[in-house]
């Protein structure tokens, strides 16, 4: 009854200095199957598949092709064993053309001179066989990251790849492009190639995988047939304890207007692009959560810099009342708070002390300034007491560096200061990015509460689920604009993914465009 | 426990300096000896006498009857090693504040130049009998600052507004300075006419402008006066009686004020809100934008504060008096003072008053280089490589310190991960992401 | 006209050679900052290699004999040389910024420290001044002259003959073909295309397989060859095959070129002839004949030298201002590439 295994991965263990990124860990991927390797964020699938790539060597363990015991050093050891990868940020070249991009590193060549003719062709005849379009002469960083999937997809074929992983590939999609994915795994795999699908998202391993993998905290939890198990199931043992699949909380009691914008709109820094955001109008209530959904790169990234002063924008801004359409960073700031998309980027300053970053916005202020000089008793005190409410981790208390810290408590330090500032507006940008399931519920929760304690959120996400159980209500953007507004209680993913792919517009349900 | 870490790794970083300039001292040897024993003139006991020097050139007191070298506590030596050490210190402050701004202040020489003129002009301009000596010094050394100030700000300006690499800039802005500086004093009345012997160079600080009878001074003004220069007329800095201490020297008191200027840079950067500010814009421009810090604002005033510390080097060793500035050639090289702030500055790991010590360490090299070329048939750009050497280690000098965290039975890094509860058994330093 | 696009092109072909050294550098990931100080060295290793080499027989006998065609050896040799030691001196670079991920812009300050403090050392002791100088002169043991072609004193040639072949030097055109040959190499073959990858995503470059490392200590290593070539070209065509430890600062300027330029060859070549046409008149407009009409124009406008001597800085930092934000910079330059943190 044994199966042909094209790829055994036998005893795996790889450490970073510090941790067990993979402990023990065993895989076997049977030829022409659909493997999802299922986890949380940290949980090693990343590591693992690394590790079969050639990125990274194990410390103990042994892979196996076809039975034979199999050295992979690099990444080009792994392309000659037919073993391909599209990584969950995609290693794309971006100023060169897509044809470039498919050919780099596998190149035909006269004499060291590219002979990208024959390369042309065969692209064409792939792209053509699984419908995978794309412009061969268009820059990477000029398609969509739904095309630029593409472009990753057709170098592992390009390659003659048989064993495809994919990591997290569903993150950047529609639900529509989801199902098209979807589609292309099962026809790799009814053509005979092992697919290895790394997810946490538990429909769709229900719906393509033939088995699964669970690993928590590095080490393998359990294989089992897919169709032998259940959604629940399959969390509680990602998660190893009951998981609450939705967030609990009472209806919204919106109050006064906090929040309005008319005709907001954010130039593109390229002036030969559109505006990244295009006349929006809108009105967020104390004690309400309104979700701006949407795929990435739709504009929200330039929206909330837009709103929050990071960047220009044009239109009228009112907040509390006041008119900020001119006022820079910190006179906004009077009135709002803001969770950063990118905690390295925005959010700490990493080489400064915990402490330090507790201060960013209020050093300036009383009691932590006097006299142009900083009172450091002051601020010791303060940041004490908010890494005490919070439980915010760290090896040294307030006088961590930033940086030494877990992404978990790095966040939790930035919202611990940002809820602390106590603004009317909180504007939270994928405050859950990259965390496990217990930082996830803990951050729900803040935001809910705050939302009861009558503050104005301002959410932005692109994980549907966080979308659908968190929001009040949802506007969904696409090339910039809102295209729609609709009630979360009242709509389902599908139709939420309709308006995202831009698809649907209008308000409510029903009207279509 | 926090503070024990802290001396650590300042400790840490002292070592890792001191291994660089060993290597560095070893370097010089290395090539000493290679070129000795190649080169005939220069012999194996050449080499030796080298070596010797490069380690204990400051305590050169010459040759005895039988040749051989002598050592032993040099006053002059020592005291010039201060006096070198003024401008050395003030241009490392000046690169360390922008460095910890995130910026590389390569404009130092410019930012020199320009106080250089700027001080020149005002003490050799105003006679001593309009404004009081002491009154002009002062004027003099805080136009110096503020010329240097001014000529920072452009890069800083170039870097803010344009998004023009400040490197670059800087190095354009250095070039501009040395041939507009050149410019101010051509056919100037600065440019020394009293001694004959001195082609080239403008008076030293010492010579105040004085009326002269008609037709007998060097210029004429506007108004048809006759003007001429008077040594002992013009200002210099106080010995305050380091003179004394270091005879034959040049020392002043110009060493302790850039050591009181160290200190006032250590406590700005430190205790203060601007301090906070810079560092914050230095360690994450797009945080500090975050937070609502102006980090265009702080680029210009961290250029402009690097400005003005390269202009007060340049103020107070030609405020000294035994200081000429040679003009003629200003356009075709710049001030190695300006360069070697990058130096001190790196060696100190930016620390202000690492500055001090590293800014004395430079200048003994200086000495150590002038003592080569005076006693042995070498010459003193063996103290330029042992500096470039150094700067060169320094720039791993994180590599260094690593491997001297490594030495000791504790493990660095790996300890302080964070013990906290439901986040995984914690993930590498980037944070976050997956692994 | 003759003079000035003679002169134009003295100053364009060192700056254009040492941009493009730049430009392998950057593309594939390594900011050379050092261009400046490895110019010196090239420059002092070129000359110093030509004062060594004068004596031997074979060279004396062909001076002797007016047989160009060795001396022209003598000078593709000495080419030859000083990019070779160009490119050991880079090593320092490549290996602080590739094996130890240090700081590039410090590493490069310490080769632009070391660069003329040891030249100057060894100056100093080989020649007992600041200057080493060749036996002779450059113009007449390498300049290309018609009296070489067996053409009379007073016989000219037509005005291309005159422009591009009479008192020129090999090593410009020889310079020339290079930039060509390797413009080619960093777009149409498979190691350019390689090199690239690496300048703009190392990550990318890994995972298909290019060794990063290798590929940015091939990038820096040409580019130490080609500075090193640019610094001695530099010295035997504009400064009398003479060394002092110093180029002026042509180094920064041919980082100022690159930039300016877009980090593209042809681009490059373009900025290269204009800051050479400003460095031309800088260097030499009093003896400057626009029209040919004997009357030196830009001397009797009456302006300060000084504001000549200053212009192409000037315009670098003018044009830098208009030109920086469509700049786009090779996107990894800089930035450290570790294996382990991908």
């Amino acid at each position: 009854m044994e199966q042909e295994h094209i790829i055994e991965m036998l005893h795996i263990t790889k450490e970073f200095p510090g941790i067990i990124a993979n402990d023990d860990v065993t895989l076997r991927l049977r030829k022409g199957e659909i493997h999802a390797l299922l986890g949380e964020n940290g949980a090693g699938k990343s590591t693992l598949m690394s590790v079969l790539f050639g990125l990274y060597q194990p410390e103990k363990g042994e892979i196996r092709k076809n039975g034979q015991p199999v050295s992979i050093k690099n990444p080009n050891d792994a392309t000659a064993l037919g073993i391909g990868m599209v990584h969950q940020h995609f290693k794309l070249i971006e100023v060169f053309t897509v044809l470039d991009n498919i050919v780099l590193g596998a190149e035909t060549t006269k004499l060291g001179f590219l002979q990208k003719r024959e390369a042309r062709k065969k692209v064409e005849a792939l792209s053509e066989r699984y419908g995978l379009k794309v412009d061969l002469d268009a820059k990477v960083e000029d398609i969509t990251v739904g095309m630029q999937q593409r472009v990753e997809i057709l170098k592992m074929l390009y390659r003659d790849n048989e064993i495809l992983i994919f990591d997290e590939p569903t993150a950047v999609l529609t639900p529509q492009e989801i199902d098209e994915l979807m589609a292309t795994m099962k026809e790799f795999a009814r053509e005979g190639k092992s697919i290895l699908f790394i997810s946490h998202k538990l429909n769709e391993i229900m719906e393509v995988s033939d088995r699964v993998t669970v690993l928590r905290k590095g080490r393998h939890v359990s294989t089992v047939d897919t169709k032998d198990v259940d959604k629940q199931t399959l969390s509680g043992m990602m998660v190893g304890r009951p998981v609450q699949l939705e967030i609990q909380k009472e209806p919204a009691k919106p109050g006064e207007v906090i929040l309005e914008l008319s005709h907001f709109t954010v130039p593109s820094r390229d002036r030969r692009h559109r505006d990244s955001v295009r006349d929006v109008n809108l009105q967020i209530r104390a004690g309400e959560i309104v979700c701006i959904a949407g795929i990435d790169g739709n504009g929200q990234t330039e929206f909330v810099y837009g709103l929050t002063g990071l960047e220009r924008s044009t239109g009228r801004i009112t907040l509390c009342g006041k008119d900020v359409s001119n006022a820079g960073i910190r006179a906004r700031g009077a009135d709002m708070s803001h969770i950063p998309e990118d905690r390295h980027k925005h959010g700490l300053v990493l080489d400064f002390t915990l402490e330090q970053n507790m201060v960013l916005q209020r050093f300036r202020g009383a009691p932590f300034q006097k006299a142009g000089f900083i009172d450091n008793r002051a601020v010791r005190g303060y940041a004490e007491k908010l890494i005490g409410q919070f439980d915010v981790r760290s090896g040294q208390g307030p006088v961590t560096v930033a940086r030494s810290m877990s992404g978990g408590n790095q966040q939790k330090a930035i919202i611990a200061r940002e809820l602390d500032r106590d603004k009317a507006l909180v504007v939270a940008v994928q405050p859950t990015r990259g965390l496990d399931v217990g930082a996830i519920e803990y951050i729900h929760s803040q935001l809910v509460q705050e939302r009861d304690a009558g503050k104005a959120i301002l959410l932005v996400s692109l994980e549907l689920d966080e979308v659908m159980s968190l929001s009040d209500r949802i506007l969904v953007m696409y090339e910039g604009e809102i295209v729609g507004e609709l009630d979360p209680k009242q709509t389902t993913v599908q139709e939420l993914g309709l308006y995202m792919a831009g698809a649907k517009r209008g308000t409510e349900r029903g009207e279509t465009a | 426990m926090k503070n024990s870490l802290l001396h650590k790794d300042g400790v840490r970083a002292a070592f890792a300096a001191i291994v660089s300039i060993l290597i560095g001292l070893a370097a010089g040897s290395v090539l000493v000896l290679i070129m000795g024993l190649t080169n005939d003139t220069l012999g194996l006991s050449g080499a030796l006498d080298g070596m010797r020097l490069i380690f204990g050139g400051l305590f050169a007191t010459g040759r005895n009857a039988s040749g051989g070298l002598t050592f032993g506590f040099n006053p002059a030596s020592m005291g010039n090693m201060l006096f070198r050490a003024t401008p050395l210190i003030l241009t490392g402050l000046s690169v360390a504040v922008a460095y910890k701004t995130g910026l590389f202040n390569i404009g130092a020489p410019g930012q020199y130049l320009m106080g250089t003129a700027a001080t020149l002009v005002i003490a050799l301009g105003i006679p001593t009998s309009v404004v009081p000596a002491p009154l002009l010094w002062l004027l003099a050394f805080v136009g110096g600052v503020l010329a240097g100030a001014l000529w920072g700000c452009l890069p800083g300006l170039l870097k803010a507004f344009l998004n023009i690499n400040e490197v670059l800039a800087c190095i354009m802005t250095n070039w501009i300075s040395a041939n507009l500086v050149t410019w101010i004093f051509d056919k100037s009345q600065f440019c020394n006419m009293v001694e004959n012997t001195k082609t080239g160079y403008i008076y030293k600080t010492t010579y105040g402008l004085t009326r002269a009878a008609d037709g007998a001074g060097v210029f004429t003004d506007a108004a048809g006066a006759s003007w001429t220069y008077v040594d002992g007329a013009g200002v210099a800095t106080g010995k305050l009686g380091l003179d004394k201490l270091f005879p034959g020297s040049q020392v002043n008191g110009g060493i302790l004020i850039a050591i009181v200027i160290a200190v006032a840079v250590y406590i700005l950067m430190t205790k203060t809100t601007l301090g906070y500010q810079l560092k914050a814009c230095g360690a994450n421009r797009h945080a500090a934008r975050y937070a609502g810090i102006s980090d265009r604002r702080n680029i210009v005033l961290s250029m402009a504060i690097a400005g003005a510390l390269a202009g007060a080097a340049a103020s107070l060793y030609y405020l000294s008096g035994n200081t000429e500035f040679y003009w003629t050639s200003a356009y075709q090289s710049l001030p190695a003072a300006g360069f070697n702030g990058i130096p001190v500055a790196l060696l100190a790991a930016n620390h202000p008053i690492a500055v001090i010590f590293t800014g004395m360490f430079m200048s003994m090299l200086n000495i150590v280089g002038l003592q080569m070329k005076n006693l042995t048939a070498y010459n003193e750009y063996i103290a330029d490589v042992i500096v470039a050497v150094i700067v060169y280690l320094s720039a791993f000098s994180l590599v260094i310190k690593l491997f001297l965290g490594r030495l000791p039975a504790h493990k660095a890094g790996a300890g302080h991960v964070s013990s906290g509860g439901e986040t995984p058994p914690a993930q590498p330093e980037k944070g976050g992401e997956e692994t | 006209m003759t003079f000035l696009i003679q002169q134009t092109l003295l100053y364009t072909v060192p700056l254009m050679i040492v941009a493009l050294a730049g430009v392998f550098a950057e593309r594939s990931g390594i900011i050379n900052l050092a261009l400046e100080g490895i110019m010196i060295f090239g420059a002092f290793v070129g000359v110093l290699f030509v004062r060594i080499v004068q004596p031997l027989e074979v060279f004396a006998a062909a001076k002797a004999a007016g047989d160009w065609v060795t001396l022209q050896g003598l000078e593709l040799l000495a080419m030859l040389v000083s990019a070779a030691l160009g490119a050991i001196f880079s090593l320092l670079l490549s290996f602080a910024s590739v094996n130890l991920r240090a700081d590039q812009t410090i590493g490069g300050t310490a080769l632009n420290l070391l660069a003329p403090a040891l030249v100057l050392f060894l100056i100093r002791i080989l020649a007992g001044q600041n200057t080493l100088l060749i036996d002779g002169d450059a113009a007449s043991w390498f300049m290309l002259k018609n009296s070489l072609f067996g053409m009379g004193r007073t016989e000219k040639g037509g005005f291309l003959w005159e422009t591009f072949v009479n008192k020129s030097y090999i090593a410009t055109y020889v310079c020339i073909l290079i930039f060509a040959v390797l413009s080619v190499l960093l777009y149409k073959t498979r190691f350019g295309l390689r090199l690239r990858s690496c300048g703009e995503n190392p990550q990318a470059a890994d995972s298909l397989g290019i060794n990063v490392y290798r590929m940015r200590y091939a990038g820096t290593t040409i580019s130490g060859a080609l500075a090193g070539l640019g610094g001695f070209v530099y010295a035997l065509t504009t400064a009398n095959c003479a060394s002092t430890g110093d180029v002026a600062g042509f180094g920064f300027l041919a980082l100022a070129v690159m930039i300016f330029g877009n980090w593209k060859p042809l681009n490059i070549a373009g900025a290269s002839l204009l800051f050479g046409l400003f460095k031309c008149v800088a260097a030499s407009y009093t003896s400057l004949d626009v029209n040919g009409d004997g009357v030196f124009l830009l001397a009797e406008l009456g302006v300060s030298p000084h504001l000549y001597r200053m212009l192409p800085y000037l315009i670098t930092l003018i044009v830098l201002a208009f030109t920086s934000k469509r700049s786009r910079a090779p996107k990894a330059e800089g930035i450290p590439y570790d294996k382990g943190q991908r």
